[in-house]
Order: C-alpha cells, then structure tokens, then sequence
C-alpha cells in the first residue's frame, strides 16, 4: 500500500458551501411523510421532521463533505408531546377567554394576557432548548456542533431587549434582532471554532428605514432588494474564529436573484396547489447556501471535535410551533 | 475494496483509506503521513445510511461517531449486495424513491385526492362538530347578534308579536334557551329558527293558519330545529371555509364573527332530511306535551302542501311535504292521548288574529 498514498494524497479543501438537494426527492420524503401523518394523526409529525432534517442536512456540504442531523423521531416526540401540552393549555385560556367576550370582557382581556404573557415566557426558553439540542444533534465529518449559552443569560438577553421593544413602541425590533443574534451565535461552537455575530441594530434600523421608503416609492419592488439586504445582515456579520484566526460567511445574494426566487416559489405554489412545496425548499436552500462562502483563513480539515453529548429535544417542536426559524 | 475517506470523530481531517466489504464486517485501512491504522466495523452497530448520492457516507459507534466517505458509484451498490437487509441499509423512505417518477405521480395526485376530500368533506364535518360544541351563552349572544342583523331587513308587527309571545309564554316549552319569536311583515309563507333561541315568523304564515295548534306544531318544529342546533350546524357546516380562514389568521373569536356577518345565508340554508323529520317530532311532542290536538302538525303541512306559488319556495327547500305528512300521521297513529282545551293559548290566538 505503500504507492498508493501519494495518490490518496489531498490538498486543503476549500471551505466552499453547496446545497445538493433536489426537489423530486425531497417530495418523494414529503409524500411518505403526509402519508405517515395522516394515518397517525398527526402524531408522525415528529419523525417526518427528523426525516426531512436528515435529507437536507445530508444535501448541504461544506469543503466537499456533507453535514449530518443525528436527531430522531423519538427524541423529538417527547418534546412534541410537551409543546403540545402547552399549546394547548395556552390556547384553552385564549378560546376560554374569547367564549366570553360578550358577557364579560374584564375576563376576556386576563385571558388574552395569559396568553401573551405564557408565549413570550416561553419564546427564550424554545430559542435556549431548541440551540442546544439542533446544534448538539448537528455534525460534518463527525464533529458536532455546540451551544453553551445559558437558559439564565437568554431570559436577561430577551426580556431587557423585548421590554424596550414594548416602551418605544417597536423602534427598538432592529437592536432587539442584533442583540439576540450575538447572545446565539457568541455561544455557539462548531468544534474548537468559535461563532460570533457582529451585526448592529443601527445597521439593522437603517436597513429597514431604507427598505421601507424605497419599496413604498417603487409600488414594492425595492422589497426584494429590502429582502437581500436583511438576509445579508443576517449572514454576512457571522464570524468564525479557528485557532486565532479569523473567518468570516459571506453571501453573494443579489437582488434580482432573490426577486426571481420569490416570484418563482410564489408561481410553484399556487400552480400546484401547494404540492411544489418541496421543490421552494429546495430552490430557497440551493440560492442561500450556494451563494454563501466562507471568507478568510477558516481551515475545514483542522477541527477537533470539543463538545460533549446532549440528549434533550423538549423545545425543539415548541420552537418548530412558533415558528421561530433560527438557523 | 474502495477508496475514500476515514473520519475518526476527534478531528475533521479526511484519512485516505481504503475499504474492504468482508462477509460480516466492513475493515478501514488508512494511512496519514505520519500513521496508520486499520478499523474494524461491525454491522450491527453501524448506523442507517439514506440519501446518498455520487458520496456515500457510513457512520459508526457511539458519539462521537466514527465515518468513511466513499465517493465510488459502485459503492453503494456493492454493499445493498453483499449486505442485503442489514438494519443499516433498511429504509422505507430509499425504498419509495426507487418506485420513481410513477411513485411520485401515484403518490402525489393520492395527496391532491385526500386534500380535495378533506377541503370539501373533511372541514365542514369539523366545523359542523365545532358548532355542536359551543357553550350556550356563546351560542345564544351570536344568534341575538345575527337576529338583530336579520331583523334590518324587515317590518316588524309589533302587536302580532306581542301576541305570539304570549302564545309562547302560555305554552309549556322545553329549551335549553329562552325562546323568543317575532312577527315580521313578509308576504312569503315562511319562517326561521335561529341559534340560541330566536324564531322569525312571516305574517302571511300566521294568516294562512286556520287552528291554533298549527302555530304551536310550527314553534315546536323550530323550537326542535334550535334544541337540536340545526341551524348553528347548517350555518357552520356552510361558513366552514372561512371560519377555517379566519382561524388561520389566528382570529379565534372571528368564528362567531363570520357567522353573524354571514346573516343572510340564513334564507339559503337547507337542512337535511332527518333534521326535518327530527323538528317535525320536536312539533308532535310539543302538541303532545301541551295536551293539543296532534292533528295541527298535519294541518300546519297541508298549508305548506296547497298549489299557491308563494309556497313554492318554501316547498322547495323541504322534504316532499307528502312525505312527511304520511310520516305523521303514523306517529300519531302510535301514540294516542287525550287532548284538552286551553284556553290562555286560545286567547293568546285570537288576539293573534286580530278577531
């Protein structure tokens, strides 16, 4: 074996990002999983989720090499059930309440603040317990990823961001949004390489201000570049530390790339009465991930594997439920 | 044997490795610059493997888990081979996919039928369900809403339903809600039961009566049609769509909203068969209840049944009134008791009539 190593020989991977998925296949997943869910009643839901997780992050590659979801079904069931249980408690006291907003209003607006008050008490917790187990549950080329922030430093980060957020009457969203990117990304870990965010509510408001304005004077068109923008924002200010070097993701979008993406899921799904989902996924992966590189001295071979194992999927579906989509 | 690449799950370092498929066990030899080494992996502890594509990827052990990356096309195909129905190679969702493009059409036009069914069966059925289920006071505060959007539409006879109410009050009812009926001024024979306890009668109705007991067998009837909750039902079952919509926007409390913004489908609402043969009993039993003659359950059809156009449109939304009076008259048959006047009621009547 001797000759052949210097065959087998490979230089550094370049740390390129692809997305390999097709849509035929995600659908032939799709179709078994409606299937499965149908008969159950739903209870699948679970183990369709792990499925298309599975499919996707084996689709998604980084330096040649693709990207494995380790979650179950039967982890993700028993978080299933838990949200469950509070979804349905919560929204119990809200049709409680609305049954009764003719005879008694006072009762009505206790419940609706019960309601409010139990779902925003429960977003950190769903961000915080969702983190831990999708990154734990996340690997490329066996090294996981990790989240050491803490569920206490999460409920800080959120209440002080949300209670200015309800005192300026919303001014404060684009800081609230900043804020809580660099609480998540500052705690997570990919190996020894290090996540942070390094992006600004102010850049985040004149985004927003500049977008707002355009879209209204161009009757909405300037709303995909708006769009462009924020995704920019949101992936271009992820920086990567490996080994005390610095690396950053940057991604390539343009805007009429993002017009003709949007349109064109828009067209799918109304031609196809919502059959074609599988197929946006598919097209809105293949136009983030393809165009996202990683920009500086980031060395994909020298990871080393850092964290330790983690088996708890309580608030990955609670998360999935209110549709918080992180990552 | 095959080339590829082995993981050891401490570093992200692809090893160059070569990979042998041994009758119960797959062997790794690969070599850096510095080491070697050979791994042994047994099957059964080897985990599943889907969706691969030009790479295969197999993963082994505990966390953190070993894998070997082969980017051979054969690959795939000699393991299916040589390990045919190993736990790691078993999977329905591999299995589906190779079917192909006629799996995905059977399955996917499959899908299209039982959204289709569930868009058109599926929803007014829960809704209807839903409807069965409100609390009474929730029912009755949405049927005084759509009563009063009802009412815009017409002339009220306030002497004729002052009367009627009293007729009401005279006679023994038993709800789960406060019975309340008016007069209104409407040339059609007609009249309708509204959730919660409102009833809408049409004065040429009144005028065509001829005994007292056809205008108890018709409260009865709609007294029946609200006990049994036909019209929440009826009306739930054909707003279900948008209750859905209004639902989907996370407008819980809209349900009531759109059913009482919905008020004029009161007058297109058809209800089946056996919700008119279950009110026609209600009316029978009402009779029954009050000591009346049954009788006035036929007499109320027969008006229904003679040629005059403007009953045409009242004919059409019920059963065959042949029908039901065949029906009737067998139930009266069954149950025989004595009736006895009462003379609150036919006072109330003659007041109604205005003799």
């Amino acid at each position: 074996m001797e000759q052949t190593s210097t065959v087998l020989e490979t230089p550094v991977s370049a740390p390129t990002l692809s997305f390999k998925g097709k849509g035929s296949e995600l659908f032939g997943i799709q179709i078994v999983n409606i299937a499965l869910m149908l008969v159950t009643l739903g209870l699948y839901y679970p183990w369709a989720k792990a499925k298309n997780l599975q499919y996707i992050y084996r689709k998604t590659e980084l330096a040649g090499s693709p990207f494995t979801f380790h979650g179950t079904g039967k982890e993700m069931f028993i978080g299933f059930i838990k949200g469950m249980g509070i979804f349905i408690a919560l929204y119990g006291v809200l049709i409680y309440g609305s049954l009764h907003i003719e005879t008694d209003p006072g009762l009505y607006f206790i419940c609706l603040g019960i309601f409010f008050a139990g779902l925003s008490a429960l977003v950190p917790l769903a961000i915080h317990g969702m983190m831990r187990y999708r990154t734990s549950r996340t690997s490329w080329r066996g090294i996981h990823m990790g989240y050491r922030g803490t569920l206490g430093a999460m409920y800080k980060v959120f209440l002080k961001n949300l209670f200015f957020t309800v005192i300026t009457l919303g001014f404060y969203t684009p800081w609230f949004t900043a804020n809580l990117r660099k609480e998540i990304f500052g705690h997570l870990r990919f190996g020894n390489a290090r996540f942070s965010y390094e992006g600004e509510g102010t850049e985040l408001f004149m985004i927003n201000i500049k977008g707002y304005f355009l879209s209204i004077f161009t009757l909405g068109i300037y709303s995909f570049w708006w769009a462009k923008d924020l995704i920019k924002f949101y992936i271009d200010n992820i920086l990567i530390e490996q080994d005390g070097k610095y690396s950053r993701l940057d991604s390539s979008l343009t805007g009429m790339q993002y017009l003709k993406l949007a349109l064109g899921n828009m067209f799918i799904m109304v031609f196809t009465l919502g059959l074609g989902y599988s197929w946006v996924v598919t097209r809105t992966l293949a136009v983030l991930i393809n165009n996202c590189e990683i920009i500086g001295e980031f060395n994909p071979d020298a990871l080393a594997q850092t964290e330790e194992e983690y088996k708890n999927a309580t608030f990955e579906d609670m998360a999935d439920m209110m549709d918080i989509g992180i990552i | 044997m095959f080339e590829g690449k082995y993981y050891n799950g401490r570093t992200s370092k692809g090893m160059p490795a070569f990979i042998i498929l041994e009758p119960h066990y797959i062997r790794i030899n690969w070599q850096t610059d510095s080491d070697n080494g050979t791994e042994v992996w047994h099957l059964s502890e080897m985990h599943k493997t889907e969706f691969n594509d030009a790479t295969t990827v197999l993963e082994y052990g505990t966390f953190p888990r070993q894998s070997i990356a082969v980017f051979e096309q054969g690959f795939q195909q000699a393991l299916e081979h040589k390990y045919k129905g190993a736990t790691f190679l078993k999977s329905g969702y591999s299995s589906f996919a190779k079917t192909g493009v006629k799996g995905l059409l059977i399955g996917g036009l499959g899908l299209l039928l039982v959204a289709v069914a569930l868009f058109f069966w599926g929803v007014p059925a829960l809704a209807e369900q839903v409807a069965a289920h409100f609390p009474k006071e929730y029912e009755h505060a949405m049927g005084e809403k759509l009563y009063e959007q009802m009412l815009e539409g017409y002339t009220v006879d306030s002497a004729k339903t002052v009367a009627l109410q009293k007729y009401l009050d005279a006679l023994e009812v038993k709800s789960d809600f406060p019975i309340r009926a008016t007069v209104v001024e409407n040339e059609a024979v007609n009249a309708f039961a509204m959730p919660g306890g409102f009833i809408l009668v049409h004065d040429a109705l009144l005028d065509k009566m001829e005994h007292h007991e056809e205008l108890a067998g018709l409260l009865g009837h709609e007294i029946g049609h609200v006990q049994m909750r036909h019209s929440t039902k009826a009306m739930a079952r054909s707003l279900s769509h948008y209750m859905l919509l209004s639902v989907l926007f996370g407008d819980v409390s809209g349900v009531a909203a759109v059913i009482v913004d919905n008020a004029s489908s009161m007058y297109s609402l058809e209800y089946s068969r056996k919700a008119e043969t279950a009110s026609d009993k209600a009316g029978l039993a009402l009779l029954a209840q009050n000591n009346l003659n049954p009788k006035g359950m036929v007499w109320l059809m027969e008006r229904l049944n003679s040629n005059e156009p403007e009953f045409l449109k009242f004919i059409s939304t019920h059963p065959r009134t042949a029908d039901r009076i065949d029906e009737l008259n067998m139930l009266i048959e069954e149950s025989k008791y004595k009736t006895a006047p009462n003379p609150a009621l036919e006072t109330a009547w003659e007041e109604l009539k205005g003799e």
